[in-house]
Protein backbone atom coordinates (compact mmCIF):
# COMPACT_ATOMS: atom_id res chain seq x y z
CA UNK A 1 0.00 0.00 0.00
CA UNK A 2 1.43 3.35 -1.00
CA UNK A 3 2.34 5.82 1.68
CA UNK A 4 2.60 3.43 4.58
CA UNK A 5 5.94 1.98 5.54
CA UNK A 6 4.92 -0.57 8.08
CA UNK A 7 1.93 -2.85 7.81
CA UNK A 8 1.48 -4.95 10.89
CA UNK A 9 -1.75 -6.71 10.08
CA UNK A 10 -2.73 -8.70 7.03
CA UNK A 11 -6.15 -7.12 6.47
CA UNK A 12 -7.15 -9.90 4.09
CA UNK A 13 -6.51 -12.42 6.86
CA UNK A 14 -8.44 -10.24 9.34
CA UNK A 15 -11.43 -10.26 7.01
CA UNK A 16 -11.13 -13.99 6.34
CA UNK A 17 -11.08 -14.71 10.09
CA UNK A 18 -14.17 -12.60 10.65
CA UNK A 19 -15.96 -14.16 7.70
CA UNK A 20 -15.17 -17.65 8.97
CA UNK A 21 -16.28 -16.69 12.48
CA UNK A 22 -19.61 -15.19 11.45
CA UNK A 23 -21.47 -18.50 11.14
CA UNK A 24 -20.87 -19.65 14.73
CA UNK A 25 -20.24 -16.27 16.27
CA UNK A 26 -23.23 -16.48 18.62
CA UNK A 27 -21.54 -19.34 20.47
CA UNK A 28 -18.35 -17.35 21.07
CA UNK A 29 -19.48 -13.75 21.44
CA UNK A 30 -19.27 -13.42 25.25
CA UNK A 31 -16.43 -10.88 25.10
CA UNK A 32 -18.30 -8.73 22.57
CA UNK A 33 -21.49 -8.88 24.64
CA UNK A 34 -19.63 -8.00 27.85
CA UNK A 35 -17.82 -5.05 26.28
CA UNK A 36 -21.02 -3.90 24.54
CA UNK A 37 -22.63 -3.77 27.97
CA UNK A 38 -19.78 -1.64 29.30
CA UNK A 39 -19.98 0.76 26.35
CA UNK A 40 -23.73 1.07 26.69
CA UNK A 41 -23.33 1.73 30.43
CA UNK A 42 -21.04 4.63 29.70
CA UNK A 43 -23.40 5.99 27.10
CA UNK A 44 -26.22 5.86 29.63
CA UNK A 45 -24.30 8.37 31.76
CA UNK A 46 -24.03 10.99 29.02
CA UNK A 47 -27.24 12.95 29.10
CA UNK A 48 -27.82 14.16 25.59
CA UNK A 49 -29.53 12.77 22.51
CA UNK A 50 -27.69 11.10 19.62
CA UNK A 51 -30.24 10.90 16.77
CA UNK A 52 -27.83 9.37 14.22
CA UNK A 53 -25.41 6.73 15.48
CA UNK A 54 -22.91 4.47 13.75
CA UNK A 55 -21.74 1.09 15.03
CA UNK A 56 -18.30 0.80 13.45
CA UNK A 57 -17.13 -2.79 13.08
CA UNK A 58 -20.56 -4.17 13.93
CA UNK A 59 -20.73 -7.90 14.61
CA UNK A 60 -24.33 -8.36 13.63
CA UNK A 61 -26.64 -6.71 16.11
CA UNK A 62 -24.71 -7.37 19.33
CA UNK A 63 -24.41 -3.67 20.13
CA UNK A 64 -27.90 -2.80 18.88
CA UNK A 65 -29.44 -5.52 21.04
CA UNK A 66 -27.51 -4.36 24.09
CA UNK A 67 -28.51 -0.72 23.54
CA UNK A 68 -32.12 -1.78 23.21
CA UNK A 69 -32.07 -4.30 26.05
CA UNK A 70 -30.66 -1.77 28.52
CA UNK A 71 -33.19 0.86 27.50
CA UNK A 72 -30.35 3.14 26.45
CA UNK A 73 -31.36 3.36 22.83
CA UNK A 74 -34.57 5.16 23.81
CA UNK A 75 -32.95 7.11 26.65
CA UNK A 76 -30.24 8.49 24.36
CA UNK A 77 -32.66 9.21 21.52
CA UNK A 78 -30.91 7.04 18.95
CA UNK A 79 -33.38 7.14 16.06
CA UNK A 80 -31.06 5.79 13.39
CA UNK A 81 -28.42 3.17 14.13
CA UNK A 82 -26.26 2.41 11.10
CA UNK A 83 -24.24 -0.81 11.34
CA UNK A 84 -20.95 -0.78 9.46
CA UNK A 85 -19.92 -4.44 9.49
CA UNK A 86 -16.46 -5.73 8.56
CA UNK A 87 -17.86 -8.56 6.41
CA UNK A 88 -21.12 -9.28 4.60
CA UNK A 89 -22.22 -12.01 7.04
CA UNK A 90 -22.33 -9.52 9.93
CA UNK A 91 -24.39 -6.92 8.02
CA UNK A 92 -28.17 -6.86 8.08
CA UNK A 93 -30.66 -4.71 6.16
CA UNK A 94 -32.05 -2.11 6.38
CA UNK A 95 -29.25 -0.15 8.05
CA UNK A 96 -26.30 -2.49 7.58
CA UNK A 97 -23.40 -1.97 5.23
CA UNK A 98 -19.94 -3.44 4.76
CA UNK A 99 -17.01 -1.10 5.33
CA UNK A 100 -13.30 -1.11 6.04
CA UNK A 101 -12.43 0.75 9.26
CA UNK A 102 -9.40 2.20 7.47
CA UNK A 103 -11.54 3.65 4.68
CA UNK A 104 -14.81 4.91 6.08
CA UNK A 105 -17.62 5.49 3.57
CA UNK A 106 -19.35 7.95 5.89
CA UNK A 107 -20.06 11.58 4.94
CA UNK A 108 -18.28 14.31 6.92
CA UNK A 109 -20.27 15.68 9.87
CA UNK A 110 -23.13 13.21 9.43
CA UNK A 111 -23.20 11.30 12.76
CA UNK A 112 -23.97 12.33 16.34
CA UNK A 113 -22.32 9.24 17.75
CA UNK A 114 -19.81 6.64 16.60
CA UNK A 115 -19.57 3.48 18.69
CA UNK A 116 -17.02 0.77 18.08
CA UNK A 117 -17.02 -2.52 19.92
CA UNK A 118 -13.70 -4.46 19.71
CA UNK A 119 -12.86 -3.73 16.12
CA UNK A 120 -10.11 -1.12 15.91
CA UNK A 121 -7.28 -3.26 17.29
CA UNK A 122 -6.88 -4.89 13.86
CA UNK A 123 -6.38 -1.60 12.05
CA UNK A 124 -2.94 -0.83 10.58
CA UNK A 125 -3.44 2.92 10.36
CA UNK A 126 -5.11 3.74 13.66
CA UNK A 127 -4.37 7.50 13.48
CA UNK A 128 -6.00 7.56 10.03
CA UNK A 129 -9.01 5.56 11.21
CA UNK A 130 -9.50 7.87 14.22
CA UNK A 131 -9.22 10.93 11.99
CA UNK A 132 -11.91 9.57 9.67
CA UNK A 133 -14.14 8.80 12.66
CA UNK A 134 -13.71 12.36 13.95
CA UNK A 135 -14.53 13.76 10.51
CA UNK A 136 -17.70 11.67 10.30
CA UNK A 137 -18.99 13.29 13.51
CA UNK A 138 -21.09 16.44 13.67
CA UNK A 139 -19.66 19.19 15.89
CA UNK A 140 -20.03 18.04 19.51
CA UNK A 141 -20.54 14.47 18.31
CA UNK A 142 -19.17 11.65 20.46
CA UNK A 143 -16.81 8.78 19.70
CA UNK A 144 -16.97 5.95 22.20
CA UNK A 145 -14.94 2.92 21.27
CA UNK A 146 -13.45 -0.16 22.92
CA UNK A 147 -10.49 -2.08 21.61
CA UNK A 148 -8.17 -4.75 22.95
CA UNK A 149 -5.07 -3.31 24.60
CA UNK A 150 -1.43 -4.36 24.88
CA UNK A 151 -1.93 -6.42 28.00
CA UNK A 152 -4.29 -8.82 26.29
CA UNK A 153 -3.61 -12.56 26.57
CA UNK A 154 -0.20 -12.33 28.29
CA UNK A 155 -0.53 -15.96 29.38
CA UNK A 156 -1.04 -17.19 25.82
CA UNK A 157 1.75 -14.98 24.54
CA UNK A 158 4.34 -16.45 26.88
CA UNK A 159 3.11 -20.04 26.54
CA UNK A 160 3.23 -19.86 22.74
CA UNK A 161 6.64 -18.19 22.66
CA UNK A 162 8.11 -20.80 24.96
CA UNK A 163 6.53 -23.69 23.06
CA UNK A 164 7.67 -22.38 19.71
CA UNK A 165 11.20 -21.89 20.97
CA UNK A 166 11.24 -25.44 22.34
CA UNK A 167 9.61 -27.21 19.40
CA UNK A 168 10.65 -25.14 16.38
CA UNK A 169 13.74 -23.38 17.65
CA UNK A 170 12.50 -19.83 16.99
CA UNK A 171 9.78 -17.41 17.96
CA UNK A 172 7.40 -15.48 15.73
CA UNK A 173 4.64 -13.12 16.81
CA UNK A 174 1.55 -15.21 17.38
CA UNK A 175 -0.48 -12.71 19.35
CA UNK A 176 -1.17 -9.22 18.04
CA UNK A 177 0.95 -6.27 19.12
CA UNK A 178 -1.96 -4.26 20.48
CA UNK A 179 -1.70 -0.52 21.06
CA UNK A 180 -0.50 0.72 24.41
CA UNK A 181 -3.12 2.56 26.42
CA UNK A 182 -0.77 5.52 26.99
CA UNK A 183 -0.28 6.01 23.26
CA UNK A 184 -3.97 6.02 22.50
CA UNK A 185 -4.74 9.28 24.30
CA UNK A 186 -2.16 11.02 22.15
CA UNK A 187 -3.62 9.47 19.01
CA UNK A 188 -7.09 10.75 19.90
CA UNK A 189 -5.67 14.23 20.37
CA UNK A 190 -3.78 14.09 17.09
CA UNK A 191 -6.98 13.05 15.33
CA UNK A 192 -8.52 16.32 16.52
CA UNK A 193 -10.75 15.04 19.30
CA UNK A 194 -11.61 17.38 22.14
CA UNK A 195 -11.65 16.16 25.75
CA UNK A 196 -9.98 12.83 24.90
CA UNK A 197 -10.07 10.16 27.58
CA UNK A 198 -8.64 6.65 27.55
CA UNK A 199 -8.86 4.07 30.27
CA UNK A 200 -8.28 0.37 30.56
CA UNK A 201 -10.27 -2.47 32.12
CA UNK A 202 -9.36 -6.09 32.52
CA UNK A 203 -11.68 -8.97 31.78
CA UNK A 204 -10.52 -12.31 33.08
CA UNK A 205 -12.17 -15.55 32.07
CA UNK A 206 -11.24 -19.14 32.80
CA UNK A 207 -11.22 -22.23 30.62
CA UNK A 208 -10.90 -25.94 31.32
CA UNK A 209 -7.85 -25.97 29.04
CA UNK A 210 -6.05 -23.91 26.41
CA UNK A 211 -7.98 -25.59 23.61
CA UNK A 212 -11.18 -24.02 24.91
CA UNK A 213 -9.50 -20.63 24.59
CA UNK A 214 -8.23 -21.47 21.08
CA UNK A 215 -11.77 -22.46 20.03
CA UNK A 216 -13.20 -19.22 21.39
CA UNK A 217 -10.57 -17.04 19.71
CA UNK A 218 -11.26 -18.76 16.40
CA UNK A 219 -15.02 -18.48 16.94
CA UNK A 220 -14.67 -14.76 17.65
CA UNK A 221 -12.57 -14.27 14.51
CA UNK A 222 -9.74 -12.99 16.69
CA UNK A 223 -6.94 -15.34 15.69
CA UNK A 224 -3.60 -14.01 14.58
CA UNK A 225 -3.35 -11.82 11.48
CA UNK A 226 0.12 -10.41 12.06
CA UNK A 227 2.00 -10.24 8.76
CA UNK A 228 5.29 -11.24 10.35
CA UNK A 229 3.86 -14.47 11.69
CA UNK A 230 5.50 -17.44 10.09
CA UNK A 231 3.75 -18.20 6.86
CA UNK A 232 3.15 -21.73 7.99
CA UNK A 233 0.34 -22.41 10.40
CA UNK A 234 1.26 -23.24 13.95
CA UNK A 235 2.45 -26.81 14.09
CA UNK A 236 0.26 -29.17 16.01
CA UNK A 237 3.20 -30.18 18.22
CA UNK A 238 3.80 -26.53 19.10
CA UNK A 239 0.16 -25.99 19.94
CA UNK A 240 0.08 -29.06 22.17
CA UNK A 241 3.26 -27.96 23.92
CA UNK A 242 1.83 -24.44 24.41
CA UNK A 243 -1.32 -25.90 25.96
CA UNK A 244 0.84 -27.91 28.39
CA UNK A 245 2.92 -24.89 29.34
CA UNK A 246 -0.21 -22.77 29.74
CA UNK A 247 -1.70 -25.36 32.06
CA UNK A 248 1.48 -25.91 34.07
CA UNK A 249 2.24 -22.26 34.58
CA UNK A 250 -1.13 -20.59 34.93
CA UNK A 251 -3.74 -23.11 36.11
CA UNK A 252 -5.48 -22.26 39.37
CA UNK A 253 -6.19 -24.69 42.25
CA UNK A 254 -9.30 -25.87 40.39
CA UNK A 255 -7.17 -26.78 37.37
CA UNK A 256 -8.77 -24.14 35.16
CA UNK A 257 -6.61 -21.69 33.24
CA UNK A 258 -7.20 -17.93 33.14
CA UNK A 259 -7.22 -15.76 30.00
CA UNK A 260 -6.89 -12.03 30.48
CA UNK A 261 -8.24 -9.48 28.02
CA UNK A 262 -7.35 -5.82 28.40
CA UNK A 263 -10.10 -3.60 27.04
CA UNK A 264 -9.15 0.00 26.35
CA UNK A 265 -12.01 2.47 26.09
CA UNK A 266 -11.55 5.60 24.03
CA UNK A 267 -13.74 8.67 24.37
CA UNK A 268 -13.46 11.87 22.38
CA UNK A 269 -15.70 14.64 21.14
CA UNK A 270 -15.73 16.43 17.81
CA UNK A 271 -14.80 20.01 18.72
CA UNK A 272 -17.60 22.50 19.33
CA UNK A 273 -17.88 26.06 20.66
CA UNK A 274 -19.77 24.96 23.75
CA UNK A 275 -17.05 22.67 25.07
CA UNK A 276 -14.82 23.62 27.97
CA UNK A 277 -11.42 24.73 26.77
CA UNK A 278 -8.50 26.71 28.09
CA UNK A 279 -8.99 30.51 27.99
CA UNK A 280 -6.90 32.59 25.64
CA UNK A 281 -3.79 34.00 27.29
CA UNK A 282 -4.47 37.48 28.65
CA UNK A 283 -8.23 36.94 28.92
CA UNK A 284 -8.23 36.39 32.69
CA UNK A 285 -10.92 38.31 34.59
CA UNK A 286 -9.26 38.10 38.02
CA UNK A 287 -5.67 38.71 38.99
CA UNK A 288 -3.66 35.80 40.29
CA UNK A 289 -1.80 38.18 42.60
CA UNK A 290 -5.10 39.15 44.26
CA UNK A 291 -6.03 35.57 44.80
CA UNK A 292 -2.65 34.90 46.38
CA UNK A 293 -2.70 38.14 48.40
CA UNK A 294 0.60 39.32 46.98
CA UNK A 295 1.89 42.06 44.68
CA UNK A 296 2.02 41.42 40.99
CA UNK A 297 5.31 41.66 39.16
CA UNK A 298 4.65 42.17 35.47
CA UNK A 299 6.66 40.17 33.00
CA UNK A 300 8.31 43.40 31.83
CA UNK A 301 9.91 43.97 35.22
CA UNK A 302 13.29 42.51 35.88
CA UNK A 303 13.41 40.48 39.02
CA UNK A 304 17.05 41.25 39.59
CA UNK A 305 20.05 39.03 39.34
CA UNK A 306 19.51 35.45 40.19
CA UNK A 307 21.21 34.51 43.41
CA UNK A 308 21.85 31.01 44.48
CA UNK A 309 19.15 29.91 46.87
CA UNK A 310 20.06 29.35 50.44
CA UNK A 311 19.10 25.90 51.60
CA UNK B 1 -38.62 -11.33 -10.83
CA UNK B 2 -39.00 -9.67 -7.46
CA UNK B 3 -37.80 -6.11 -7.04
CA UNK B 4 -34.35 -6.02 -5.51
CA UNK B 5 -34.22 -4.68 -1.97
CA UNK B 6 -33.47 -0.97 -2.23
CA UNK B 7 -30.90 0.79 -0.08
CA UNK B 8 -32.54 2.49 2.88
CA UNK B 9 -32.76 6.27 2.30
CA UNK B 10 -31.23 6.86 5.74
CA UNK B 11 -28.13 5.03 4.55
CA UNK B 12 -28.01 6.94 1.27
CA UNK B 13 -28.00 10.13 3.31
CA UNK B 14 -24.71 9.40 5.06
CA UNK B 15 -22.82 7.18 2.61
CA UNK B 16 -19.98 8.57 0.52
CA UNK B 17 -17.22 7.01 -1.55
CA UNK B 18 -14.67 5.59 0.93
CA UNK B 19 -11.80 6.61 -1.34
CA UNK B 20 -12.74 10.18 -2.23
CA UNK B 21 -15.37 10.97 0.44
CA UNK B 22 -17.45 12.39 -2.44
CA UNK B 23 -21.17 11.88 -3.02
CA UNK B 24 -22.46 8.67 -4.60
CA UNK B 25 -25.08 8.11 -7.29
CA UNK B 26 -27.51 5.27 -6.62
CA UNK B 27 -28.24 3.19 -9.70
CA UNK B 28 -31.37 1.28 -8.70
CA UNK B 29 -31.44 -0.78 -11.88
CA UNK B 30 -27.90 -2.10 -11.52
CA UNK B 31 -27.99 -2.00 -7.69
CA UNK B 32 -24.76 -0.07 -7.53
CA UNK B 33 -23.55 3.00 -5.70
CA UNK B 34 -21.47 4.95 -8.15
CA UNK B 35 -18.54 7.19 -7.37
CA UNK B 36 -17.79 9.30 -10.45
CA UNK B 37 -14.80 10.85 -8.71
CA UNK B 38 -13.17 7.47 -8.04
CA UNK B 39 -14.61 5.89 -11.22
CA UNK B 40 -15.87 2.98 -9.15
CA UNK B 41 -19.23 1.28 -8.68
CA UNK B 42 -19.85 -0.29 -5.27
CA UNK B 43 -22.23 -3.26 -5.36
CA UNK B 44 -25.44 -3.45 -3.33
CA UNK B 45 -26.42 -6.97 -2.27
CA UNK B 46 -29.89 -7.52 -0.80
CA UNK B 47 -30.05 -3.88 0.16
CA UNK B 48 -26.61 -3.94 1.79
CA UNK B 49 -24.01 -1.62 0.28
CA UNK B 50 -20.58 -3.27 0.03
CA UNK B 51 -18.35 -0.22 0.44
CA UNK B 52 -15.04 -1.97 -0.16
CA UNK B 53 -12.72 -0.68 -2.86
CA UNK B 54 -11.56 -4.22 -3.66
CA UNK B 55 -15.14 -5.31 -4.35
CA UNK B 56 -15.98 -2.30 -6.52
CA UNK B 57 -16.28 -2.42 -10.30
CA UNK B 58 -14.14 0.00 -12.34
CA UNK B 59 -16.27 2.31 -14.46
CA UNK B 60 -15.79 2.58 -18.22
CA UNK B 61 -15.23 6.10 -19.58
CA UNK B 62 -18.77 6.19 -20.97
CA UNK B 63 -20.26 5.50 -17.52
CA UNK B 64 -18.58 8.39 -15.75
CA UNK B 65 -20.71 11.48 -15.31
CA UNK B 66 -18.93 14.77 -15.14
CA UNK B 67 -20.17 16.94 -12.31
Amino acid sequence: MAGSDILVFDRGAVRAHRRRAAAQFAGHDFLFREVALRLVDRLADISRAFPVALDLGARGSVLAETLHGEGVRAARGIATLVEAAPVRAFAHAPLGLVADEEMLPIAPASCDLVLSNLSLHWVNDLPGALLQIRQSLKPDGLFLGAMLGGETLPELRSALAEAEEAVEGGVSPRVSPFADVRDLGGLLQRAGFALPVTDADTIRVTYADAFGLFRDLRGMGETNAVIERRRTALRRATLLRAAEIYQARFAGPDGRIPATFQVVTLTGWAPHESQQKPLRPGSAKARLADALGTTEITTGDKTGPVRPKRV
Amino acid sequence: MAEPTAVDPRLLEILVCPLTKKALRYDREAQELISDAARLAYPVRDGIPIMLVEEARALADSEVRKS
